[in-house]
């Protein structure tokens, strides 16, 4: 009994250390902000140099195809590129070269943006048989760099018609349909990795405009081939009729612009299918962040010229990789000015005013002293890619360009 | 049983840490004035006899006088409120485990842990708006930091004569505090941190000594002198600022930037206290003792770079300190003299090395002791009220209960010889 006794206390205390351990949550107490750590500062740099440059236009990545015409931009031609692979995986045209799988056409579909037809007119498709694996970069090609004499003659021709998806709705669709003749090409072995190219134009000048879903376009239907086949038990009997559908992997208008104007040589000017780009140099020579701090916000502003209201238009700016050459208006036939990729900062036109934060690349300035050769602003590929925006420049005393920076520091 | 209720409503009352305070920011923070529950009663430093007649639980010297082997804890539940803005916090933790065997009433010999001090803070300023270029920035900072310095320690105490007895102790000193910083603008919060590490050790000398003694009276006087060994030293993780863009307290893969660097820092001379003290107690009849106190703090070290979040520390402390204590005696018949009671007042002077400002604390402290079984159990609890204050603004009240647990046992102690 003695022992028992003994033991308990011991064992008592060890239960009563073990709620120690236990901690809670307590509130705030408020205090004064004197002698206390961490600040916010504000640093502006100002804007010493800008520059509008025209490159031919590049319109990858624009939600529509173009055919035709429209305010002095003539839509010249659109250049697809399929996928080797049919959706769902598999069936390579490869696979049409099995003797017992017989393919016998091709249809290349393309979706109007419009579920009536108000104009009509003939459409012509062409490929690529002599081009090997890579036709068009649908980043770089352009109506300057690309020469449309590569491609065959007319393989087909099409006019949209109207389909019905149910009884109430319709779409308007462009049909072409190819004979054996190119699937022979597509499947031929022989050519690795075949370019699977077309390209797609008006038979007439048209003084309209059609629009038709690229493969850019969220939820829309952007280009397809399907390869219509059957399968054979043996030489004469068919066990089975079936068609692949491959999507598009490249699409682009080649499209030549209209004359530059002098809106688009006197401000700071952006569009993706006149080609105008700007460069932006902010001084911010000497600059150190703070040890330990971090930028809040390093905002590039902007004043756009226009006073009518725009809502969505986004602008991206890319740090240049390499000092720009400030001058008057230029035109290249090559964009010259490589930029850091990974570095982009994007933002939209709000109330007339863009602000870009480019804090990230701010604090590689501020803290690793990383050299500043200026930005890049271009149209964002989800806009419309004819709005040209203009900014005003250096001399406008009110809504000059100007980079504000807001940092936190220990 | 009286133990185990006592446990259970230890265990389901106090489940809290320390509590915060604004002064836990000033360098390292209020360096505690007592640890055990039998000193805290009595406002006392731990020089004077508090637990029983002649010793004193923090006294080295006095360990000789304890009849029995005791194991000890002390448990504490503090509130402390903030006057001006009317925000009060509660917390509790342990203040002192300890475990101490006389020797054949000439020696003793002990082990404690205890922590030294208390980073626990948690504060925010109020809110400001700041204009530029046209726009409007609302902004507030929040402080919070917790952990400190604990002390690991052994003694031993022998005797010089009859009337005079000797301890030494030595302090191992270690922890590890963290503090988080941030600044709010528009509802975001943008974060640092700095984590630091201890380790360093002291030694310390007490002295006991009866002056005088008569059967009506006796005069005992105290003396103890601290000393730094190895000046507390440690590493500083600076962590950069960052964007918490989601909230969580901790940097990850959604938070700006991509990644937040870190620099360590080793850094010596961050604590290295020097202290002395000396206390007298006049034994009267019926066990009644009147003592007074007195110690001068010192932290020698100077390293600014170890700063807090209030870049200042503290770099002296004086404290003065009177009380009455009247011991129980387990053998008598009536339980109201078996207990123990205690009370005294204090105040303690802490200068700041920097800014030269003082923060003055007052306090009142009352406790009682009480005596169970055979070998000298014994529960104590103690209730302590002041308050501190820097320039007569900030003052912060506190009210600090304790209660301590000591289990004795038979060790190594002097028997009858069988008749």
């Amino acid at each position: 009994m003695k022992s028992i006794t003994s033991i308990i206390p011991f064992g008592l205390i060890g239960i009563f250390y073990l709620s120690i351990f236990v901690s809670c949550e307590e509130a705030a107490l408020p205090i004064n902000d004197d002698g206390t750590p961490l600040n916010v500062d504000t640093v502006s740099f100002p804007v010493i140099n800008t520059m509008t440059y025209q490159t031919p236009p590049t319109m990858g990545g624009t939600e529509y195809l173009y055919f035709g015409e429209k305010d002095d931009y003539d839509y010249l031609y659109n250049l697809l590129e399929f996928d080797s692979l049919a959706i769902g995986g598999g069936y390579p045209f490869e696979y049409y070269n099995d003797s017992l799988i017989i393919a016998d056409s091709m249809k290349l579909t393309l979706r109007f943006i419009s579920d009536t037809i108000d104009i009509n007119t003939q459409f012509q498709l062409r490929f690529f048989p002599q081009n090997g694996d890579s036709v068009f970069n649908e980043f770089e090609t352009n109506y300057m760099n690309f020469d449309p004499s590569l491609a065959s003659e007319v393989i087909s021709q099409a006019e949209m018609v109207t389909d019905s998806i149910d009884s109430v709705n319709t779409k308007v669709t462009l049909n072409f349909l190819i004979d054996t003749t190119v699937i022979n090409v597509f499947k031929d072995t022989t050519i690795i990795n075949f370019n699977r190219s077309f390209l797609v134009e008006l038979k007439d000048n048209v003084s309209s405009e059609f629009k038709f879903h690229s493969s850019e376009l969220g939820g829309g239907d952007g280009p397809e081939l399907k390869v219509y086949y059957r399968t054979l038990l043996s030489d004469t009997v068919v066990t089975d009729t079936s068609y692949r559908t491959y999507t598009a992997l490249e699409d682009l208008s080649v499209i030549k612009p209209p004359l530059i104007t002098s809106d688009d040589t006197t401000y700071l000017s952006i569009g993706t299918a006149k080609g105008l780009k700007s460069l932006v140099l902010v001084d911010m020579k000497g600059w150190v962040l703070p040890k330990r701090s971090v930028i809040k916000s390093a905002q590039l502003i902007l004043n756009r010229v226009q006073a009518d209201t725009i809502t969505g238009f986004s602008v991206n700016s890319y740090p240049l990789t390499k000092e720009g050459l400030y001058s008057t208006f230029l035109s290249y036939e090559f964009d010259p000015y490589k930029v850091e990729n990974n570095l982009m900062a994007s933002s939209t036109i709000v109330n007339n005013m863009l602000k870009i934060n480019h804090r990230r690349f701010s604090r590689e300035i501020g803290r690793d002293g990383r050299n500043n050769y200026g930005f890049k602003l271009q149209s964002s590929s989800n806009n419309d890619p004819f709005t040209i925006i203009n900014f005003y420049t250096l001399g406008n005393i009110d809504y000059y360009p100007v980079m504000r920076v807001i940092y936190v520091k220990p | 049983m009286l133990s185990l209720r006592v446990l259970l409503i230890i265990n389901f009352s106090f489940t809290y840490a320390y509590t915060q305070s604004v002064f836990n920011s000033y360098g390292l923070g209020l360096n505690r004035t007592s640890y055990h529950t039998s000193v805290n009663g009595a406002g006392s430093i731990g020089l004077v006899p508090t637990f029983h007649p002649g010793v004193s639980m923090e006294n080295v010297a006095t360990w000789p006088g304890l009849n029995y082997t005791f194991i000890s804890g002390s448990y504490s539940n503090q509130l402390f409120a903030n006057e001006k803005r009317n925000v009060s916090n509660q917390a509790a933790g342990f203040s002192k485990i300890q475990f101490i065997i006389p020797i054949l009433d000439r020696y003793g010999f002990g082990l404690s842990l205890k922590p030294l001090n208390n980073h626990n803070s948690f504060f925010t300023t109020d809110t400001s708006t700041i204009q530029y270029e046209g726009n409007n920035y609302t902004t507030n900072k929040e402080f919070r930091s917790g952990g400190g310095i604990m002390s690991g320690s052994f003694g031993f105490s022998f005797p010089i004569n009859k009337n005079m007895g000797l301890g030494f102790s030595y302090n191992y000193l270690f922890g590890s505090s963290r503090d988080e910083q941030s600044m709010v603008i528009n509802n975001t919060y943008y974060r640092l941190f700095n984590i630091r590490t201890y380790q360093g050790s002291t030694y310390k000398v007490d002295l006991g000594a009866k002056l005088f003694s008569n059967n009506k009276s006796s005069l005992l006087a105290f003396a103890s002198i601290e000393l730094t060994d190895k000046p507390v030293y440690g590493k500083l993780y600076q962590f950069d600022l960052f964007e918490d863009i989601n909230n969580n307290y901790a940097f990850d893969a959604n938070d700006y930037p991509g990644e937040v660097g870190v620099d360590t820092i080793g850094v010596n001379n961050i604590y290295a206290p020097s202290s002395f003290s000396l206390g007298f107690n006049i034994s009267l009849k019926n066990s009644l003792n009147i003592f007074s106190e007195y110690q001068l703090w010192n932290d020698e070290a100077n390293n600014i770079n170890y700063a807090s979040i209030y870049n200042d520390q503290v770099g002296s402390k004086n404290h003065i300190g009177v009380g009455l204590i009247r011991f129980g005696n387990q053998m008598e018949r009536d339980w109201q003299d078996r207990i123990t009671f205690r009370s005294g007042i204090y105040k303690d002077i802490y200068e700041l090395r920097y800014s030269g400002k003082s923060i003055i604390e007052n306090g009142l402290s009352l406790g009682f002791g009480f005596k169970f079984a055979a070998t000298g159990n014994q529960i104590d609890l103690s209730f302590r009220n002041g308050s501190r204050y820097i320039d007569r603004s900030n003052k912060e009240l506190f009210r600090e209960f304790t209660v301590g647990i000591s289990v004795g046992d038979v060790w190594f102690l002097r028997r009858r010889a069988k008749q």
